[in-house]
């Protein structure tokens, strides 16, 4: 059938394809890995809405189980006064559905804090009021045929919806399982296109973009054709992806108007592929997505194609219904036939039937197949009658006997709008625990925090100044630098407020590093300070040929007796003696030479000259490689005609080929090479000028970034000797999620390319001299010094100290003693929750070296709780926390409202800290509830896909979320799953103007995403709780608490 | 009259067609410890009645040929009907009738009596362990069937640990008696029937796999289980254990002599 789709309809496609996508959050590449949140495609919606919404969507669940905030409210870790004003706000809502005499405050009450089971009430599908109250009473039911009917419809139309994919409406009916077979296929085709150099052989034709390289394999694939897929027709329907999902969604016969519902159901089938998918097509700089182009469309084409292959061959094979229309006539004309394959194929049927149902179902004739389903139906509601019943009385006995006795006592539609009401609770019980949860946790700060003194005692200047990120990783970090000596420390994105686009030496992409909301305009590029030979080491060579062995396919047949041994040392060293291996292995490599940033805007000129020099550099080296001709044979000259040649702007035959006889062919060839191979061509030229165009910073831009970050955080004045910039990174090894430990305000990057580059604009007299005009005043003696903290080790190191002035050396010593002793004594806070004896918590030199361990040991699966428990985002002067243990659980922002008249500063806080924290907090609370869904299961089953991503097993969805390992201890939850509270220093009505400015911030907040509490400095410090769309006063008061509550349990 | 005790003996001892007389009385036992007394006791008096009447020589030598290939073909079909079949009662008697219809391979071979006797008795005692088993699930979940709400790995882990290890017994995995008897067998059979004896093993192979992907694999999402008891799950383990020593023994003897 031939639809002549037009632009129009094609359009309509791809606009469908976007819109549907929308609620799939995109997934970065594992190497940058970007905690997200999992709904964030679902932020437009209330909290509690959205939640119910990806229920259906990506079948994850939202909330804790039942028990486990049963355990936290034993531990009092849940306000019970909250718990309760939410079950009475409910109950009001509810109205006086049920007589007095049925107290339901206390049955609810009792079902929150006693039962134990999941769900008091499941979902069924034939229980109501009389047929509970026959099974509470051990009463028999008479079938009510006429209602059972309407019943057994509205059932059908629930389960086999006629906008749901056709393959899993055939799949509940036919158990043909085509979903999963569809999935294994597509996830195959993927990984060979979206490859990015973890195999071996690589996939034909991938620059022509996914669908059409796939296309192109598919009709010679031997696997396809040995399972009996017909593709060939359907690939020649159509040629534009588009085109084929209209073309098949018309064959399906799925009515138009549901294409939109159609498409959302199958890319969040495999939303893992569809999230990378859909950032890679949107991605700037992405070598991998410029090389090889795919989009959603592509990705729901080849999707469309194998499952109505694999739809056509059950068709063939089984005499199924092949589209929508066929399978809604099945199933009105055997309504019970369709309820027991229902009950059948999904799981759903009584085990006892399961058998007989299965025969029957088999048989070609089926006489007396009626009656069987009848006979079903009748057990089914019986079973499902006795087990409410069942629930019930096990709750009324934990209650007591009049419990018992109420519902007995309760008529058929008692028991029915009982149950409504019961339901109704349990599907908002979720959000309640967790308000309450929440409440805790606000007044436990609330009751916390430091009340600063009106009235500033003088300051004294401070041995030295810290910038360290606001990852809760810095908080254990700055207390006890602080407390140790005369530091001051200061909290800001870990990037510096500087957005970078970072190309490192060695390295042939960009990296973006800056929050994955922001996309740098600036390029940055590491040059080596010192001139390095181009002969590759001997011990990198035999490294190289050593992994060029590893990664072959033919290397299992022919190198394992050979070489084998050499991976066995490795293997037993990184076992063994991990410390020790490591040093040796960093002793056989060359270290990386001293490198420098280029940091200044280019002048055109400037930028000329690079480029030609660039281009000369070429040339040269292809008339060696190509020709065999030595530098020393070459002039300047030479290479600069080659160059005007390459270009375009003059003609050969070069004085070069005359002189070396080359003829006019060669000399072609060799230009053609240069063109194609060598990029010396003037297409590319443009390109590379436009490049260079980008990288630094012209003295305005730099100028601005310095004193938005200085003022950002307060630091207008009192500059010590030294101001630390300390980025931070984890070292982990055999760990893929590395970078989920890495810095998020660096796009999961690490944070030192953005230290040394504010460091290097700060130290310069140009920009300290602006800024004095500015008002902020940097003393001379004063220097910016970028450093590491290594979150894994807790080591802070000291980064281009070769810049350091001579005066500053003196002070050195004392700088690093200073940080060492940190680092010891946040080792022995940390190492004792990592596995790790209580004594290390004495003993700082032991926990020191256990950090360090854990930082080289590969079968490590928890180096570092990384951002695990997080829970608090605080945005003030560091008066508020001084001294206090926030216990590595707070990101600390460091703000002074009174150097932000117009609230700009608060507004440029709120739109990206503040994003970054909440989307790391919902990372950890997604991963956490649903570590299956959201989170991404136990490492142990990790696979690497493709070199960006994981997967569980050999083939699966892309597992998008947070290993059990990182949020789970012992089997419970580690991370106690709340949405960030986010207390923030300033007048309530300053505030309220700075969200208001910001829509999206506005979004989030009035829908609950995170938690807020304002601190208004001009109203003596009162706290105000945001709640329902309006801001409530908090008391402070000394409430004991949960670590009191838990020992007075004890 | 020796083909009337070989007919009488077929419904015992199961040999294809009366191998569905032979699973027809199991079905009509009462209850799984009478199912599991009537897989060890029928084979016994199918065996017996050969033995003693005398048929079981005779027969081995008027048509030694043709009764090895419809115990094959019995073998190999329940085999397979085995590996379509998620319930676990059925798969147990499936897998008994299937291992025990190979015990007329030895026809005519085995002068013993309890040679025979104990082969039957290695392919009837997993089959009757599962069979207890099968009515221990069914009474916790209502049903013997598997797959239905995900793997019982989790939430039943002892009965699952001994439904697999009954698996392997039934399908003579290593260690237990019938793949030594299985061995046996082969041994005194001429090559060409290796092909055909393979194919079972192959069968047997892709049966249990089913089996244990069903039974332990999946998140479980059904109601809420109690588990075998402590002591129950030492019996069973105990009944495996002893059955595995005397695999062992009769795999040494075998190896010995």
């Amino acid at each position: 059938m031939d639809y002549q789709l037009t632009l129009g309809d094609r359009l309509k496609v791809r606009t469908m394809i976007y819109v549907a996508s929308e609620p799939i959050p995109r997934f970065w590449p594992m190497r940058t890995f970007i905690h997200h949140n999992p709904l964030f495609g679902l932020e437009h919606l209330p909290f509690e809405d959205a939640v119910e919404e990806a229920g259906k969507l990506f079948h994850g669940r939202g909330y804790l189980s039942r028990s486990e905030y049963q355990e936290y409210w034993q531990a009092g870790k849940v306000d019970e006064a909250a718990l309760r004003k939410y079950l009475q706000a409910f109950l009001v809502k509810q109205g006086g559905a049920l007589p007095p005499e049925v107290p339901m405050e206390h049955w609810l009450w009792s079902l929150l804090t006693l039962c134990k089971s999941e769900q008091l009430v499941p979902k069924t599908d034939w229980l109501n009021g009389a047929v509970l109250h026959a099974a509470l009473h051990g009463q028999g039911l008479d079938p009510d045929t006429a209602n059972q009917k309407e019943r057994l419809q509205e059932i059908l139309a629930h389960k086999i919806a006629l906008d749901g994919p056709v393959y899993a409406n055939v799949d509940r009916l036919f158990g043909t399982d085509i979903g999963s077979t569809l999935d294994d296929l597509l996830v195959k085709s993927c990984l060979d296109f979206f490859d990015e150099g973890q195999s071996a052989w690589q996939s034909p034709g991938r620059k022509q973009g996914f669908f059409t390289a796939w296309k192109e394999v598919a009709q010679h694939n031997v696997r396809f054709f040995l399972r009996g897929l017909h593709l060939r027709q359907l690939l020649e329907s159509e040629q534009t992806p588009e085109g084929v999902v209209a073309h098949i969604l018309r064959e399906l016969q799925v009515p138009e108007a549901s294409w939109q519902k159609y498409i959302t159901r199958q890319l969040t089938r495999l939303h893992g592929w569809a999230g990378f998918i859909r950032y890679r097509s949107t991605a700037r700089h992405y070598y991998w997505a410029e090389q090889y182009p795919a989009d959603l469309t592509d990705f729901l084409a080849v999707r469309m194609v194998l499952g109505m292959a694999l739809l056509q061959e059950a068709v063939r094979h089984q005499g199924c219904p092949a589209n929508a229309e066929e399978i809604q006539n099945f199933v009105h004309a055997d309504p019970l036939s369709a309820y027991l394959r229902l009950e059948l194929y999904t799981g759903a049927i009584l085990p006892a039937w399961a058998q007989q149902v299965e025969d029957m179902l088999a048989r070609r004739k089926r006489p007396g197949f009626d009656r069987v389903a009848e006979q079903y139906i009748a057990a089914k509601t019986r079973w499902e009658g006795e087990r409410q019943a069942r629930n019930l009385l096990r709750l009324a006995k934990a209650m007591g006997a009049e419990a018992e006795a109420q519902l007995l006592g309760m008529s058929p539609e008692q028991l029915d709008q009982f149950l409504n009401i019961l339901r109704a609770w349990e599907k908002g019980e979720g959000f309640c625990w967790l308000r309450s949860m929440e409440s805790h946790y606000i007044k436990s700060l609330v009751n916390r925090i430091n009340i600063p003194h009106q009235q500033e005692a003088v300051e004294k200047r401070p041995f030295a100044q810290a910038l360290m990120c606001i990852d809760v990783r810095s908080e254990p970090m700055r207390r006890h630098l602080e407390a140790i000596g005369d530091y001051q420390t200061f909290g800001i994105g870990g990037f510096f407020g500087v957005p970078i686009s970072f190309l490192e030496y060695g390295r042939g992409t960009e990296v973006h590093l800056c929050p994955a909301i922001q996309t740098p305009k600036n390029l940055v590029v590491e040059i080596p300070a010192e001139l390095e030979l181009e002969e590759e080491p001997l011990y990198g060579a035999l490294e190289h040929v050593l992994h060029e062995l590893k990664s072959s396919v033919l290397s299992p047949f022919v190198a394992v007796e050979a070489v084998g041994l050499i991976f066995s040392l490795g293997l037993i060293g990184k076992t063994v003696a991990p410390l020790t291996y490591h040093h040796l292995h960093n002793k056989l490599h060359a270290e990386k030479p001293v490198t420098r940033l280029l940091l200044d805007k280019l002048s055109p000129d400037q930028a000329d000259s690079i480029l030609r020099a660039v281009q000369r550099a070429m040339i040269v080296r292809a008339l060696i490689k190509e020709w065999n001709v030595p530098r020393d044979q070459v002039t300047d000259d030479d290479v600069k005609e080659l160059r005007e040649i390459a270009l375009e702007h003059v003609s050969g035959p070069s004085a070069l080929a005359q002189r070396m006889q080359f003829s006019a062919q060669q000399e072609a060839e060799f230009i053609q090479k240069l063109r194609d191979t060598y990029r010396v061509e003037r297409h590319e030229s443009s390109l590379q000028m436009e490049r260079l165009g980008r990288i630094g910073f012209s003295l305005d831009e730099q100028v601005r970034y310095i004193s938005q970050a200085l003022l950002l955080i307060g630091m207008n004045r009192n500059f010590s000797r030294f101001v630390l910039l300390v980025g931070h990174e984890s070292e982990t090894e055999n760990n893929p999620y590395e970078s989920a430990l890495d810095c998020g305000a660096c796009g999961g990057g690490k944070g030192l390319p953005n230290a040394r580059v504010f460091a290097a604009m700060a130290n310069k007299p140009e920009v300290r001299r602006r800024l004095r005009d500015k008002g902020i005043v940097i003393p001379d003696d004063t220097w910016f010094l970028p450093a590491v903290h290594n979150t894994t080790s807790d080591a802070v190191e000291l980064f281009d100290l070769d810049l350091l002035p001579a005066r500053h050396l003196l002070y050195l010593e004392r700088l690093r003693n200073g940080l060492s002793a940190a680092t010891r004594r946040s080792a022995a806070e940390r190492m004792p929750s990592l596995g790790g004896s209580e004594k290390l918590a004495q003993d700082p030199y032991a926990a020191a070296a256990m950090a360090l361990r854990q930082t080289h040991d590969w079968s490590q699966v928890r180096p570092e709780w990384g951002l695990t428990r997080n829970v608090y985002a605080i945005v003030g002067r560091r008066e508020l926390t001084a001294g206090l243990d926030l216990e590595s659980r707070a990101f600390l922002h460091s703000y002074d409202y009174r150097l932000d008249p117009k609230g700009r500063l608060l507004e440029t806080i709120l739109a990206s800290p503040m994003v970054v924290g909440e989307w790391i907090n919902l990372e950890h609370y997604f991963s956490v509830v649903d570590t299956q869904h959201y989170g991404s299961g136990s490492k142990v089953y990790h696979n690497v896909a493709g070199r960006f991503a994981v997967m569980t097993g050999n083939q699966s969805d892309l597992r998008t979320g947070l290993p059990t390992q990182t949020v789970l201890k012992d089997g419970k939850p580690y991370h106690e799953p709340v949405r960030l509270i986010v207390l923030v220093e300033a007048p309530v009505a300053f505030a309220q103007r700075s969200v208001g400015n910001l829509v999206k911030i506005k979004a989030l907040l009035g829908g609950g995403w995170v938690r807020v509490i304002l601190l208004d400095p001009e109203n003596e410090y009162r706290a105000y709780v945001l709640e329902d769309g309006a801001f409530h006063l908090q008391e402070r008061c000394a409430t004991p608490d949960s670590q009191t509550i838990l020992e007075e349990i004890a | 009259m020796h083909i009337i005790i070989w007919i009488i003996a077929g419904a015992l001892l199961p040999w294809f067609p009366f191998s569905w007389i032979f699973n027809r009385l199991l079905v009509s036992a009462p209850g799984a410890w009478a199912r599991a007394l009537a897989v060890i006791v029928l084979p016994q008096l199918g065996l017996l009645l050969l033995l003693k009447s005398g048929a079981w020589l005779i027969l081995g030598q008027e048509m030694p040929q043709a009764l090895r290939a419809l115990a094959l073909f019995t073998a190999i079909l329940y085999a397979y009907r085995a590996a379509g079949t998620r319930d676990v009662q059925i798969w147990a008697r499936f897998m008994g009738t299937s291992g025990l219809s190979l015990t007329w391979l030895l026809i005519g071979l085995l002068p013993g009596h309890w040679g025979v006797q104990l082969f039957a008795l290695a392919w009837s005692i997993p089959a009757a362990l599962m069979l207890v088993w099968a009515g221990i699930l069914t009474r916790k979940t209502g049903g013997s069937y598997l797959g239905l709400t995900g793997g019982f790995a989790r939430v039943l882990p002892r009965l699952s640990v001994l439904m697999s290890l009954t698996a392997l017994a039934a399908t003579a995995t290593p260690v237990f008696p019938n793949f030594f008897a299985l061995l046996e067998a082969m041994e005194s059979l001429p090559l060409i029937w290796m092909p055909l004896l393979l194919l079972v093993l192959l069968l047997w192979g892709w049966t249990v796999g089913r089996f244990l992907q069903d039974l332990l694999f999946g998140i479980y999402h059904g109601e809420s289980l109690h588990d075998l008891s402590v002591g129950g799950t030492w019996l069973g383990g105990l009944a495996l254990g002893i059955f595995a020593l005397v695999g062992l023994f009769w795999g040494g003897i075998w190896i010995i002599n």
